[in-house]
Order: C-alpha cells, then structure tokens, then sequence
C-alpha cells in the first residue's frame, strides 16, 4: 500500500533501483537489509529507491485478468522501468516468489531474454553462499555484504545502456554476472567499516500492523561460536560490534523517528555483544515503560548477562540450546550444558523478561529418537523454571526446525534426514511435549524443497522454473506449499526431489574424498578455507568442540585477512 | 490530563487501512510528534485514544473526528499540538484542526453524509434513486460473522440524490445512526445499481464528507456547515 511513515519519494530522481523482498508485504517491510538499502541509497545517493513486494495470490490474479504490471509503491511506476531491480533472497522457499514477481513486472525470466528496456536484475542477500539454483533467473549477484559497495552499485546503474549497465556491474567487487568468464572464485564482500557505521534510525513504518512493530538496531555483525549447521554464522564472519554510545544516541533518535515502544538489539548472537548489560540498561531508560528484546541469544553468554541486567526489563528472550542432549551439542559444537540453561532460562525471568522463546532442530546427523525427546525433557524443565519464577505471568514457547545442510558450513556434505524420518521425528516430539508451551514446527515437506535447493547445483533452476509454472508461490507459507506440485514440476524438469542427483553434495559420499569442489565452490569463495569446513566436521563425528575466536584461540577458519578482521567494542 | 478533539481527513491509499490500522497509526503519530496519551488503568493499559466513528475500509474521510487524552498538558496548547501532529502524521492521515476541551469528549455520532462517484451515467441511476426514496421499505441482506439478517436500508438512509459528474455520476446520501444500528456505505451503493440494474462490476469511490455527533454544534473544530 505505501504511504507509510519515513516513505522516501524521488520522483524525478536518477536512476531508478527497485528494492524487493520476495514474499508478502507485511513480511517484507519489516527485513532490516532492505532498510539499510533504501534509507542509504535514498538519503546519501542521487539515485531513487523504490520498493515492491509480492503480491497475494488473489491480487497477483486480479493483475494478471486486468494487466496491470507490478508498481512500485513510492510512486506507482511499473517496476520494468527501473534501471537496476534488487532482491534480497533470504531462503529457498521464496525462490519462486521471485519468478511470480519477474512475471508480473512483465521482465523476461530468464536473463538471456532481457532487451533494452528490460532492468538488470540483481539478486543477493543470505542465499548468496549458493546462488546457482536462481542463476537463469538473474542478470548479477551480489556477493556477500553490500554496503561498502553501494555506492559503486548505484554508479553502476547510472550507465546509459543496459548493456553498459552490466558491464559497470562486472567491475565491482563482489558482483557474479553468470556467463563472464572467472578467473577465480567472487569473494564474499565484507563490510569492514560496520563498527563505524550508524544503524538505521529512520526506518519505514508500515501503517498497515506487520508482524514486528519495533525499532531494530543492529549491534553487531557475525558470529564466531561456530555451531557448525549455521550458514549465517560462517558467511558473517568475522565479529564486527557497534560502540555501545552509537547503539544508545541511534536508539533514541530511531524512536522519536517512529514512535515505537519496543527496541529490538539485533545480531546473530546478542548475548556475545561486548557491552550488551550497559545497552539494555541505557536503551531502556530512554523512554518509560520502554522495551527491550533480545533477538536469538546463545544459552552460554546469555545465562551471564541476563543475570547482570537488573529486573526493570520486559519483552522477550530468545534461547537456542537446538539439542536436547549433551554429545548433540558436542557434535554441533554447542558449548552448552544443562545447568547453563537452567541458569539462563532463570536468568531471562529473575531479570523480569516476561517471554522465553526456544529454538531446536532436529534431524541432525548422528541424531537418534532419545535426542528428540530430549528436547521436550529440557523444554519441560525451562518451563518449570518459569513458573517458579514468573508464575503464570511466564511465556514459553519453542520452535522445532528441521535441518536442511547448507553451502559454506561443516555440514554442507550431511543429508537432510527425508520427508518421513522428519514427519516421524515430530510425531514422537508431540507425544511428550510437555503442556502448556506453545510449540511450531517446521514443515517437513517444504524443508524436502528447501534441502534439494540448498545444495544444489544451477541445474535446479530448471525445477524452480517447473515449479512456478505449476502454480507454485509463496511456498514458505503452508497454505500455498504443495509437496506434489513440486514433485510434478520435479518430473518435468528430469530431475528427483531427493538429494542422488549428480550435482548433490552429498553424492560425494560419505568417504572423505573432499578432492571434488562441490557446485558453487567453482562460482563463490565464502573466505572459509574449505579444509577447516572439512576438519569441523570430522570434529563434529568425534564430538570434539572448536573455540569462539573471541575469547579462545583463532581456529584458523581463513576468513582473516588485510582489509578483513574481527572488531569488538571493547 | 488534558483532552482534546482532533479534526482529520483520511484519503489517498490511507482510505485502504481498516480502522483499527487508523487508530493505531494515529497513536503512532502522536507517539512520533513527542505527545504522550494517557493510558487506561488496568492490567492492559491501552491509550485513552478513540475515533469517533469507524471509517469502512475504501471509504475516504473529509471531516473525521478522534477524541484522545494527553498524559501531560502541552504549553503551546492546541496549536502546538495540531503544527507538531500534522508533521508527524503520513501522508493520507491529515490533521486539519485540534481543540483542547478541559474535560472528556464523548463522540456520538448521529449521522453520516456521503458521497459515492460511480461510473454509470446519472440518468440510469436517477430513476432508481427516486423509487428508493419513495418505497416504504428496502430490504435487503446482511452478512456478517455473526450470521445473516434482514436491514431494511430505508429505515437509516435519508437524502439520496443523484448529479451527474465527469466520467459518471455523484451518488449522495445520508446516513442515520440509530439505536438499533446504522446502513453501510457499500450497502447503499450496491443496492441503488442493483436497482438500476447496473453490471456487477462498477467502479464506485465512497468518500464520507461529514459526520453529525450529538451535542456538537454545527461549525465546532472549524467544520463548514453541514448539509442539512
């Protein structure tokens, strides 16, 4: 709908770059990156940035009966005429989303097709450690972190032709135009000066509800603790913090730019954030009855830190122990153990949180049915150390992931466990889960998709492509994901849904033969030596755990480099 | 505790938002000006805050009226206010006047006039217009979550005329609010095509041009007079 509070609007700004999020507005609006984007490109470039999201499946239908291209908000204009068009992929299941949105725009699907008149299309974000399934589909990738390379982008846009468009592309460090030849891997930009940079501080925000209604600053970027099924931990990397005196002064002027009353301290690990106690406590005091919520923490550095917070805080907590027994963590390098999330989880309640929110995965490998339902034995008992806390007023709820390996992690060569073992593994969880917690589980049948594309190769874009002209979209929600569409639009495209494909990672078998660059290795250089991914994983078979480089030794992880290294607030 | 009476307009997309969306983002601009509501007492504090008659979604509002109670008094008073609120607000939610009342407002709305283009030409609706305005009654059915009832529109619809417009016709009408409930918008609209036998699909924009509240004199909060 647009029209929201701090919408930006240049209509007779130049060149026009259309910023997209594949999935529903009220998902979209609320992805920090494209925030980052469109306030930086709109605020400290010539350029104007405009957004569009997916439409609904009634809307993107009423579109097409009455052929009305996709628009952007800002200023209504078909997104074709854009000069550069960029989405943020997030994960696998939004993949045909793009396509639902390429074909409403009217833009050719495949890049080869694209004339003049069409935008380059760029695609980036998380699912960039491997991009080949969404190669047909995009003009450019963009490798890694973009902020030190948009302005370079948004030059690069300003070139007369389509064609001198992409070439400029081509020269930026981090871009992949499919098709140029590579002399070598593209390397995963970094954002070297995260630390000095100022957090968004006046975001877009939606009139309509969306489904997080705060303020987001982020502190920090990356994680070292290693947990070894974790893209975002090895494609972050290294730690990078934000002053804790930046964090306070963004958080004060973010609210007054949005009159939200809930700050939300973002990183992939917020309890290993350097100056996190005298954060919460500064940001808290700026407004009363202000909130502060910490978004995924680890059990260990939280079960310190929430204990020094004082108990004026609310909001919620949020816990990944991710297994439920002692050698699963080992194996996934969870250097956690019972009595730390216990501690932690009296530690979220003593220090007056009022929500405890917990995050576990099954189907790991090596994981047996003991391990599963251990899961609702450690469940339990955070609930019980609620109650005795909190009384009633105590929230727990947990969320079951299924694993899917992913590109550029020690577990890129495991198996995603099936459909059914999946479908199993979560019925012997709801048989003793305990009453009263809230649990949400992961659709085994959309993680077969989010498996097969997470590892595959560019041949997938076949299947995507067969997959969208089958009616599939929107297939992160269960009421649109349909297993046999996908299994249909497999047939099409001769190929299978479970991994045994050629291209697979795991064909490579379980034999140590590491000799074969797995697909997108010849395409993306992740800066992670792939010898350490590898020795992770023997590590991960014997149960030996790896170190978090910031406190303990350097684990030679390779990522480390000139121009490249870990920045801590203290 | 001061209170006061907001006078805004809701048009562009902002007709889209439903009313619970307009009430919030209205909070979130008072929030965004530096104005703090009050707050209710009670396990769930919510802001002393209301609207004085829900604006259906797709309808356009000239002349709406929102009650709310600040948690402080503002030196400046109502002009401070109004200059501080009308920067914060978005674009399609315009505060066009506030008044500071030294006690609580109640906003009870007696009747609603509105104004509907739709493109039919006002000759095919003019005849259909008149036999509504003179039959006793019309029927007609009301969906709703709670089941399906029978509304007779004529016991809550005044002053239905039609003008011919650019591109169509302008469809006027009154609403009353009573006791037992009111007539909607899209309900009127639908029911004079249907009378005039006009396709399904006709393009109409309803825009509320003002509200009638009980006990507020005509011209209060800078309105111009209503059409009587």
């Amino acid at each position: 709908m647009g029209g929201e509070f701090n919408v930006r609007r240049k209509p007779t700004a130049e060149p026009l770059i259309v910023l997209s999020y594949p999935d529903v507005y009220e998902i979209g609006i609320s992805n920090p990156a494209l925030q980052i984007l469109y306030c930086h490109i709109n605020d400290a470039t010539p350029a104007a940035a405009e957004r569009a999201y997916c439409p609904w499946p009634d809307m993107a239908d009423l579109m097409r009966a009455q052929h009305v291209p996709l628009w952007t908000l800002e200023t209504g204009r078909p997104v074709r005429d854009a000069a550069l068009w960029g989405f943020t992929l997030p994960h696998e299941t939004t993949y045909t989303n793009v396509l639902e949105m390429l074909h409403l725009a009217g833009v050719p699907l495949h890049a080869e097709e694209r004339g003049e008149d069409d935008p380059v299309v760029l695609g980036g974000g998380p699912a960039m450690a491997n991009p080949l399934p969404m190669r047909p589909f995009f003009d450019a990738f963009f490798i890694g972190e973009v902020e030190g390379r948009l302005d370079a982008l948004v030059g690069a846009a300003r070139a007369g032709t389509r064609a001198a468009r992409l070439r400029a592309l081509a020269r930026v460090p981090g871009v992949w135009v499919p098709g140029e030849p590579l002399e070598k891997p593209v390397e995963r930009q970094v954002f070297a000066d995260f630390s000095d940079s100022s957090p968004v501080t006046r975001p877009l925000v939606p009139l309509l509800e969306a489904i997080h209604d705060r303020v987001v600053l982020e502190v920090a970027r990356g994680c070292t603790a290693g947990c070894r099924f974790c893209q975002a931990g090895m494609w972050y990397r290294p730690v990078r913090e934000r002053p804790v005196d930046a964090i306070v002064e963004a958080a004060d002027e973010a609210l007054r730019q949005t009159g939200c009353d809930e700050v939300s301290l973002m990183s992939l690990s917020s309890c290993d954030y350097s100056d996190i106690e005298e954060a919460v406590r500064r940001v808290g005091e700026l407004r009363p009855g202000l909130r502060v919520s910490l978004p995924s923490l680890r059990v260990d550095s939280a079960a310190i830190s929430l204990a020094r917070m004082g108990s004026a805080q609310r909001g919620s907590v949020t816990l990944a122990p991710e297994a439920g027994r002692q050698p699963m963590r080992d194996a996934i390098n969870k250097r956690v153990d019972d009595a730390m999330l216990t501690a932690a989880a009296a530690a979220t309640f003593g220090g007056g949180f009022t929500g405890l929110k917990l995050y576990f995965m099954i189907g790991l490998p090596g994981e047996d049915d003991e391990d599963v339902r251990a899961i609702a034995a450690v469940t339990s008992a955070m609930r019980n150390v609620a109650r005795s806390i909190a009384g009633g007023r105590a929230r727990v709820s947990a969320a079951v992931s299924a694993f899917v390996p992913k590109a550029a992690t020690p577990f890129q060569w495991e198996r995603f466990a099936g459909e059914e073992e999946v479908t199993r593994r979560q019925r012997l969880l709801r048989d003793v889960w305990p009453r009263g917690v809230k649990l949400s589980m992961h659709d085994a049948r959309a993680a077969v998709v989010e498996a097969r594309l997470a590892v595959g190769g560019e041949e997938l874009g076949a299947l995507v492509e067969a997959a969208w002209r089958r009616g599939a979209r929107f297939d992160g929600w269960s009421e649109h994901f349909s297993l046999e569409r996908w299994e249909l639009a497999a047939g099409d495209a001769g190929m299978s849904l479970q991994d045994g494909s050629e291209s697979s990672a795991s064909a490579a078998g379980a034999a140590a033969t590491f000799s074969r660059p797995l697909p997108w290795e010849r395409v993306i250089d992740p800066l992670l030596d792939t010898d350490f991914l590898a020795a992770e994983r023997e590590r991960s078979r014997s149960g030996v755990l790896t170190d978090d480089c910031r406190q303990g030794d350097c684990t030679a992880c390779g990522v480390c480099r000139p121009g490249v290294k870990m920045d801590l607030a203290r | 505790m001061s209170w006061l009476v907001i006078r805004f307009e809701r048009r562009g997309a902002a007709r889209y938002l439903s009313h619970l969306d307009t009430a919030r983002a209205l909070q979130r601009t008072f929030a965004r000006a530096g104005l703090q509501l009050a707050l209710t007492e009670g396990m769930r504090p919510k802001p002393r805050f209301s609207l004085g008659l829900p604006l259906p979604v797709g309808v356009a509002g000239l002349d709406e009226l929102a009650a709310a109670e600040l948690a402080a008094d503002q030196p400046g008073g109502s002009a401070e206010i109004l200059a501080r609120l009308a920067a914060a607000a978005p674009e399609g939610l315009l505060p066009l006047a506030v008044e500071v009342s030294g006690k609580r407002v109640r906003l009870e709305p007696l009747a609603a006039d509105y104004e509907c283009l739709v493109s039919v030409p006002a000759a095919e609706l003019l005849t259909a217009a008149q036999e509504f305005a003179h039959a006793d009654s019309a029927l007609i059915e009301r969906v709703s979550p709670k089941g399906r009832r029978e509304v007779d529109l004529k016991r809550f619809v005044v002053g239905v005329d039609v003008a011919p417009a650019d591109e169509g016709s302008v469809l006027r009408f009154t609403v009353r609010h009573r006791a037992d409930g009111a007539a909607r918008p899209d309900e009127v609209v639908r029911e004079l095509l249907r009378r005039a036998e006009c396709e399904e699909d006709v393009a109409s924009l309803v825009t509320r041009v003002n509200v009638v509240y009980d006990g507020l004199p005509v011209g209060a909060y800078g309105r111009e007079s209503e059409r009587s």
